[in-house]
C-alpha cells in the first residue's frame, strides 16, 4: 500500500514538475546603460517594535543585477523579476517614555528581490556590515570616589541584521513601492553577551528618475 | 519630487528635535523630581529613575529583586502615591538588568560588582544632589541579598536599611522551602482551603531531593513557590496586589527586559543557592533597619524574617508582619506599607 502511494506521489510530483516547464529566461540585463540614479530607488520607512520603539529608517538601493525569468504554469506564461541589489540604511530610534533605548544605526548589504507580474514582491535583505551607537540622557561615570558627568554618553554595538519582508511595485507613481519588513538586528557586545532585537519596518520607494524608468518599463 | 523631499526632511528634522528634546529633559523642580540619570561603573552604564520630592534631599533607592528585574516594577501602589510624596524615589535598574548597558565579561557580572554599582549610584547621586543628600536603602528579594552585600561594603552613605521580604541567606532558601511548603500545606488543608492543591504539593515536595542537589530543582520550588501565592490569593488568605503600574509595560522593551533577565540569571544563579548567605555578617550593619515581611510568603518564607532581625547589628531596629501578605507587601498591604516606610525614614533622616 504503502509503495502505491509513493509510486503515485512520485507520478504526480514528476507531472506537476514537467509541466511546469520552468525556463528561466534571462533577458540581457540592461544595467550598464543605465545612470547611478536610474539603478537607484530611496526609501523611507517607520522602523520599531510600536509599543516601545519607535524610529525611521532611511536607505537606498541600488540594482546590481536582474534577471527575469519565465515560466509557463497551466497554459499561462509567468515571469518574475530576481534582483540582487546593493542596499545601505540609516535609521534611528528611541523610546520616548524614558529614553534609555535611544539609538542611531546604519548598516550596508545586500538584499535579493522577487517581483511578480503584479508587482507584488518579496525580499531578504542581509547587512552583515552594521553599526548601532546608543545613546543615553544625563549620565555620569564613577571611578572610585571621582564623579564625572559623561559628554555625549552612549555605546557603539557591531549591529548586523536580517530583514525578511513583502512588498507592492507601483509603476507610473511618484512613489514607485511600499514594503513591510521584519528586521532582525544583533547588538554586540552588549552587557555580558549580545541583544537581539526586532523590529517592523514600513515604508515607501521612490526613485529620483522614476518617469525615465517607467517608460521603459512599459 | 523636490516636495517629497521636502516632506521627509520635515519629518526627520521634527523626529530629531522631538527626540532631542525628551532625551534632554530635566525637571529640575526638586519638589517634584522626574529625572533618568545612567551610573556608568565598571563598563556598565545602568538607568536610575527619580521620582518625587527631593526638596528635603531625601532618596529612597529601591534595590529590584530578580536577579534581573527591573526598578520601575515598584513605581506603583503606595510608592508612587505616598512615599513620593515624602521622599524621592530612586528606581534602579542593576547590572545586566532592566534597560542597563555595557560591555563586560561574565565575570563582570557578580554580586561584588553589583554592590560597588549601588555604592556608584549612592556617589553619584550626592554629586548631583549635593552632598548633604539623605539616603536610605531598600531592597526588595534579590534586593535584600544585593542591599546587606552593598551596605558591608560600607554603609557610611546610608541612614536606614529597609529589608522587604529580602533573601540575604540564598544557601539556606532550598531546605526552607521544602519546611515552609509542608508547615503551609498542613494549614490550608487543616482549614479546608484548596485540599486537592495543597495535597499535590506535599507530593510534589516529597519527590524532590531533600538537599540542594541541582538548580532545576531549586527552580522548580520557586516556580510553586509564586504558583502556592496565587492559591493563597485564591482562597482570600493574602490580598491580590493592587495599583501596579500598568504602563510600565511601555517604558521597557519587554523582549530587552526579558533577554537580560534570562542572562544575568544564568550568571548569577550558578553560586546563589549553593553557597551565599550574609546571615553570619548581619551584625555588621549597624544602621537603622527595618525588616518587612508578608506572614504568607512563599517565595522568601518568613523564617528569614526573624533571622534577619535578630542578626542585623543595629540597635534601631524593627520588624514588621504584614498579616495578609505574600511575597510582595507593597502592592498586597499597600496602605500599612507607606505608613512603616515614610515613619522610618522621618524617624532617622
Amino acid at each position: 500500500m504503502k509503495l502505491k502511494l509513493c509510486t503515485l506521489c512520485l507520478v504526480v510530483f514528476t507531472k506537476t514538475a514537467f509541466t511546469q516547464n520552468i525556463e528561466p529566461t534571462k533577458k540581457p540585463p540592461n544595467l550598464s546603460s543605465k545612470s547611478f540614479l536610474e539603478r537607484t530607488e530611496f526609501k523611507v520607512a517607520y522602523s520599531g517594535s510600536i509599543f516601545w520603539n519607535n524610529g525611521l529608517n532611511f536607505g537606498a538601493e541600488y540594482v546590481l543585477k536582474e534577471t527575469i525569468k519565465t515560466k509557463n504554469r497551466r497554459g499561462e506564461e509567468r515571469s518574475n523579476t530576481h534582483q540582487f541589489l546593493l542596499n545601505g540604511n540609516l535609521g534611528f530610534t528611541t523610546n520616548f517614555s524614558t529614553s534609555t533605548d535611544t539609538g542611531i544605526f546604519t548598516n550596508v548589504g545586500i538584499t535579493w528581490r522577487r517581483t511578480n507580474k503584479k508587482g507584488k514582491q518579496f525580499s531578504i535583505e542581509f547587512n552583515p556590515f552594521g553599526y548601532y551607537r546608543s545613546f543615553l540622557p544625563e549620565t555620569y561615570e564613577v571611578n572610585g570616589n571621582n564623579v564625572e558627568k559623561v559628554f555625549l554618553p552612549g555605546r557603539s554595538y557591531y549591529a548586523p541584521s536580517l530583514s525578511v519582508g513583502i512588498g507592492k511595485q507601483r509603476p507610473g507613481k511618484k512613489i514607485t513601492g511600499r514594503y513591510f519588513n521584519i528586521n532582525f538586528m544583533l547588538r554586540t557586545p552588549y552587557n555580558a553577551g549580545n541583544l537581539p532585537t526586532f523590529n517592523l519596518q514600513y515604508g515607501f520607494r521612490f526613485n529620483l528618475k522614476k518617469k525615465k524608468r517607467n517608460e521603459e518599463i512599459n | 519630487m523636490k516636495k517629497l523631499i521636502n516632506i521627509y526632511t520635515k519629518i526627520l528634522v521634527l523626529a530629531v528635535v522631538l527626540c532631542t528634546s525628551v532625551s534632554c529633559s530635566e525637571d529640575d523642580n526638586l519638589s517634584n523630581l522626574n529625572d533618568t540619570l545612567f551610573v556608568r561603573h565598571k563598563n556598565a552604564d545602568m538607568p536610575a529613575y527619580i521620582h518625587g520630592n527631593a526638596s528635603e534631599k531625601v532618596f529612597l533607592i529601591i534595590l529590584h529583586g530578580g536577579p534581573g528585574g527591573f526598578g520601575l516594577n515598584y513605581r506603583g501602589a503606595t510608592i508612587k502615591s505616598e512615599i513620593e510624596k515624602e521622599c524621592a524615589v530612586v528606581y534602579f535598574d542593576q547590572r545586566g538588568s532592566g534597560m542597563s548597558q555595557g560591555n563586560y565579561s561574565e565575570s563582570g557580572v557578580s554580586i561584588d560588582i553589583m554592590a560597588e554599582d549601588v555604592l556608584a549610584l549612592s556617589k553619584v547621586i550626592k554629586h548631583k544632589y549635593g552632598e548633604d543628600s539623605k539616603l536610605f536603602l531598600m531592597g526588595h528579594s534579590w534586593g535584600g541579598t544585593l542591599g546587606p552585600a552593598t551596605l558591608l561594603k560600607d554603609q557610611s552613605d546610608f541612614l536606614g536599611w529597609i529589608d522587604v521580604d529580602g533573601s540575604h541567606n540564598t544557601k539556606g532558601l532550598y531546605e526552607e522551602y521544602i519546611a515552609n511548603f509542608r508547615r503551609v500545606a498542613a494549614e490550608q488543608i487543616d482549614l479546608e482551603n484548596n485540599v486537592e492543591y495543597w495535597n499535590s504539593v506535599i507530593d510534589f515536595v516529597n519527590s524532590v531531593p531533600q538537599q540542594y542537589t541541582d538548580i532545576d530543582d531549586m527552580y522548580t520550588l520557586n516556580n510553586e513557590a509564586f504558583e502556592a501565592e496565587l492559591q493563597l490569593e485564591a482562597s482570600n488568605v493574602i490580598n491580590k496586589p493592587e495599583d501596579i503600574d500598568g504602563k510600565v509595560i511601555f517604558k521597557y522593551n519587554i523582549l530587552t527586559l526579558i533577554w537580560n533577565l534570562l542572562k544575568v540569571q544564568s550568571i548569577l544563579d550558578r553560586n546563589l543557592f549553593e553557597n551565599l548567605t550574609f546571615t553570619d555578617r548581619l551584625s555588621e550593619i549597624t544602621i537603622p533597619s527595618l525588616v518587612l515581611w508578608g506572614k504568607h510568603d512563599m517565595v522568601v518564607p518568613i523564617g528569614f524574617a526573624q533571622e534577619a532581625y535578630d542578626n542585623l547589628g543595629s540597635s534601631e531596629k524593627e520588624l514588621v508582619i504584614f498579616e495578609r501578605s505574600g511575597h510582595s507587601p507593597m502592592f498586597s498591604e499597600p496602605d500599612l506599607f507607606a505608613d512603616k516606610v515614610i515613619e522610618f525614614i522621618y524617624q532617622y533622616k
